[in-house]
């Protein structure tokens, strides 16, 4: 079959090259400040509406989640603390039961290995099954094979 | 009065009892003509399925007629029903709480179980279709038991009530209720049918057969409805309940995910099946995942187990839910235990690069996706029955964890659609992807022009315009040899189900990366700005009816025309309702939601502004992937080309199988 030279092996890597490239500049490019709205608005997405069931302050109307919010506007304001700093202090004002987040810690952090597990186990049991797909599955027989059966034949003999 | 009510109770019991009878002795019916091949007995198969949905619409109809004519002899009425409440949201009212919408859940089951049957009407003597109708008779008994018993809508209340408060205020302030939640049914329950085949497969132990195809298409579209009611529920929250998301994680919303995870696993893996004849106990398990993931959800969720804001109502039917997911997954597992032997595939998938290696690496995804989803789901339960304590799982855990699964699977479906069976050459390959990757760098540099930033978003985007040019490019080859046919079919079909699934994860990414909100406090004359549009409150006007009073505050965008973010109090139940108000764009969506508390006095008004964009294409991107399905359903050409083994020359071929 005739290559065109479009497909050749430099026309791809210029593609691989422009992604990396276009990602690289992309990610780490500064999207500008954050206003206090953005910084309201990512603080509350992680913290839980303590009334509610299961919706963030973000989301939330009830009147907890609003002295949150205020809360939060009110610490951003005051402009000491990082965005870390205020949740720990929600935290420690509401309790944990405003974190959205699972905690790393502990019988918690159980969610976040699990999946992790799974996935290892799952792509590992793959890639067993494709080695033994390999062993069985292969059409033509090794060498190691034929010599195999020719000494067998050959003690039959 | 007291006669009307007597009647819809004593006749809605009737016929549900009717129904028990006839499941009953469908079941044994279907089951016994399949042991000893009695011709007479199967004969009557078909009568108990007329019975068994003559009873369940009988039951519904009583239902509805007792909602209409507002009798509130009914415990049920009295709950969900009220005299103020509009004819519409009052039929609706019939499935806005848990006794209802499990005699939803009967009715739609029946209709199944008459649909397969009269699909069957020719295959009758086969006793593969007797043993399916069996399990589908069985499901029903069980349903119609539930419905008689713990989750009984026609027992009476007490004496002397002659008003109720209506429906939950959130399922009567759009039309919208009408179309989701019986959607959403209709997939959900439609997965019996795969199931009852699955396992009638097992019990026959003819496993290596056609079974599965005959199938497919009633997979399909319970897939189908699942993705559409899932979309609608999408739609609903972001334009009607103002949540300003259309997806929170909420255990309700994960209980229809899951099945569809699931089952979208299996109408992929099935073709590997089909073509290769193996995986045959993963494409089992997964049907039965799917139909015992359909039970679970309704078991955490209806129960009262999970916090919900879907949670309508709770009931004693949460032990029945969960021995019967118990026995489901006994059963199954037996089953697929005792035929191991006749379940080993011969066959071998020769390489991971190939349409069968993609289809098993698709599998993992999606079986580790679903895991994460019904880990976050259970996993407060697990936490508060060990250590008594309340944690909260919400959206930034299933965030962290999905994203990274969503892009894998980008990366999947950019390459999966040009791979051939058996195996790929590194040319083939080359050729195949030259041009879907080139799209893949357009889309970046595009979006990196736009302004995009964030490694997550911008990955989506390229990886997005990979897949779309792998899927393109299917559909355009399949189109030109063979004009429109070439849009048919479960390739071509899939193709643009798949183009609607990458639009969506595009929407979603932009949608959750780059939306920025603003509250803005609104004066009448005063003209506020964000984001480079000007926002001018006309009016705050009170709207007071007989059931709520609502408040809307009149915002003119960009001196334009004026839309109405509100919020509702619904006096019978105290609560409030807000109702946003959406300016749509194909570039982005200007979404503004009334904040409390509402002062109508002093025309004033606290408005919060979000600028959204491209979320107008999930809606795009949902009725594509509909189109999809329903040109999927329809036969494409012949796939089988007996002079042609050679994947290379089959290609067409290979086009038809691909989904």
């Amino acid at each position: 079959m005739k290559t065109k030279s479009v497909q050749n092996k430099w026309t791809w890597l210029l593609v691989v090259f422009a992604a990396v490239a276009l990602l690289a500049f992309g990610s780490t490019r500064d999207s500008g400040p954050r206003t206090q709205a953005d910084r309201i608005d990512a603080i509350t997405k992680v913290l839980a509406c303590p009334t509610c069931s299961g919706e963030s302050v973000y989301v939330s109307r009830a009147s907890g989640a609003e002295a949150i919010r205020a809360e939060v506007a009110r610490q951003i304001a005051g402009g000491q603390r990082s965005d870390d700093e205020i949740i720990a202090y929600i935290e420690a004002r509401f309790g944990s039961r405003v974190l959205l987040v699972p905690r790393s810690t502990g019988l918690d952090s159980l969610i976040w290995v699990l999946p992790v597990f799974v996935l290892i186990c799952a792509v590992g049991t793959l890639g067993f099954a494709f080695r033994r797909w390999k062993v069985v599955g292969s059409d033509s027989i090794s060498d190691e094979d034929a010599q195999l059966v020719e000494r067998a034949l050959r003690e039959e003999r | 009065m007291f006669f009307a009510s007597g009647i819809n109770g004593a006749l809605g019991r009737a016929f549900l009892l009717i129904g028990i009878i006839g499941s009953l002795f469908g079941a044994i019916a279907a089951i016994t003509s399949a042991r000893q091949r009695d011709q007479a007995v199967a004969k009557l198969i078909p009568r108990f399925a007329v019975l068994v949905f003559a009873a369940s619409f009988g039951a519904f109809a009583v239902m509805e007629r007792a909602m209409i004519t507002r009798d509130f002899s009914l415990e049920y009425v009295q709950k969900v029903g009220s005299v103020s409440t509009p004819a519409i949201y009052n039929f609706a009212a019939v499935w806005s709480a848990l006794e209802g919408s499990i005699l939803m859940w009967v009715l739609i089951l029946a209709g199944y179980t008459l649909g397969v049957t009269y699909w069957l009407r020719k295959k009758m003597d086969d006793v593969l279709s007797r043993y399916a109708l069996g399990v589908m008779f069985i499901v029903s008994l069980f349903f119609f038991m539930l419905s008689f018993g713990p989750a009984n809508p026609f027992a009476a209340g007490p004496a002397g009530v002659f008003d109720g408060p209506g429906p939950n205020p959130l399922l009567q302030n759009h039309l919208l209720v009408m179309f989701h939640p019986p959607l959403l049914y209709l997939g959900y329950v439609g997965m019996t049918v795969p199931f009852a085949f699955a396992i009638a497969a097992l019990i026959t132990g003819r496993l290596g057969e056609g079974w599965l195809l005959a199938t497919r298409r009633w997979t399909l579209f319970a897939w189908g409805f699942l993705t559409i009611g899932i979309v609608l529920g999408s739609w609903w929250s972001y334009e009607v309940l103002g949540w300003s998301g259309v997806w929170a994680w909420d255990p309700v919303e994960n209980a229809s995910l899951l099945p569809w995870i699931t089952a979208t696993a299996y109408i992929h893996s099935v073709l590997v099946q089909e073509r290769r004849g193996m995986l045959r106990v993963w494409n089992l398990s997964l049907l039965v995942a799917t139909f015992s993931l359909t039970i679970l959800g309704t078991f955490l969720t209806r129960s009262g187990v999970v916090n919900s804001v879907h949670a309508f109502s709770q009931s004693a039917i949460g032990p029945w839910l969960l021995a019967f997911f118990a026995v489901i997954v006994v059963v199954s597992v037996g089953l697929i235990g005792w035929r191991g032997d006749r379940l080993h595939s011969p066959g071998s998938i020769d390489s991971p690069l190939s349409r069968e290696g993609a289809f098993l690496a698709n599998n993992v995804l999606f079986a580790v996706f679903a895991f994460v989803v019904l880990l976050g789901t259970v996993f407060p339960l697990v936490v508060e029955a060990l250590q008594s304590r309340t944690i909260v799982v919400g959206e930034p855990f299933f965030d962290r964890l999905t994203i990274p699964i969503g892009i894998t699977m980008l990366t999947i479906m950019a390459i999966a659609p040009v791979l051939p069976w058996r195996k790929a050459s590194q040319e083939l390959l080359s050729k195949r992807l030259f041009w879907p990757a080139w799209c893949g760098v357009l889309a970046l540099a595009g979006s990196v022009w736009v302004g995009a930033t964030g490694l997550a978003p911008l990955l989506t985007f390229g990886l997005g315009g990979f897949a779309a040019g792998s899927a393109l490019r299917q559909v355009v080859l399949a189109t030109r040899r063979q004009g429109l046919r070439g849009l048919v079919g479960r390739a071509n079909g899939g193709m643009i189900v798949h183009l609607g699934v990458i639009i969506i994860a595009v929407a979603l990414a932009a949608s959750n990366s780059f939306t920025h909100s603003q509250e803005l406090n609104l004066e009448v004359g005063k003209v506020a700005s964000f984001s480079g549009h000007t926002f001018e409150l006309v009016d705050v006007v009170e709207v007071k009816t007989e059931r709520a009073t609502a408040v809307k505050a009149l915002v003119k965008i960009d001196g334009g025309k004026a839309y109405a973010p509100a919020i509702t109090k619904y006096v019978l139940q105290g609560m409030n309702v807000g109702t946003p108000s959406v300016k749509t764009g194909l570039a982005y969506d200007i979404y503004l939601t009334l904040e409390p508390p509402v002062r109508q006095d002093e025309n004033k008004a606290r408005i919060k502004v979000f600028i959204k964009p491209l979320l107008l294409w999930l809606w795009i991107g949902g009725g594509l992937m509909a189109l999809g399905t329903v040109l999927a359903a329809f036969p494409g050409r012949r796939r089988r080309n007996p002079t042609s083994p050679t994947s290379e020359d089959d290609f067409a071929a290979d086009l038809l199988v691909m989904l």
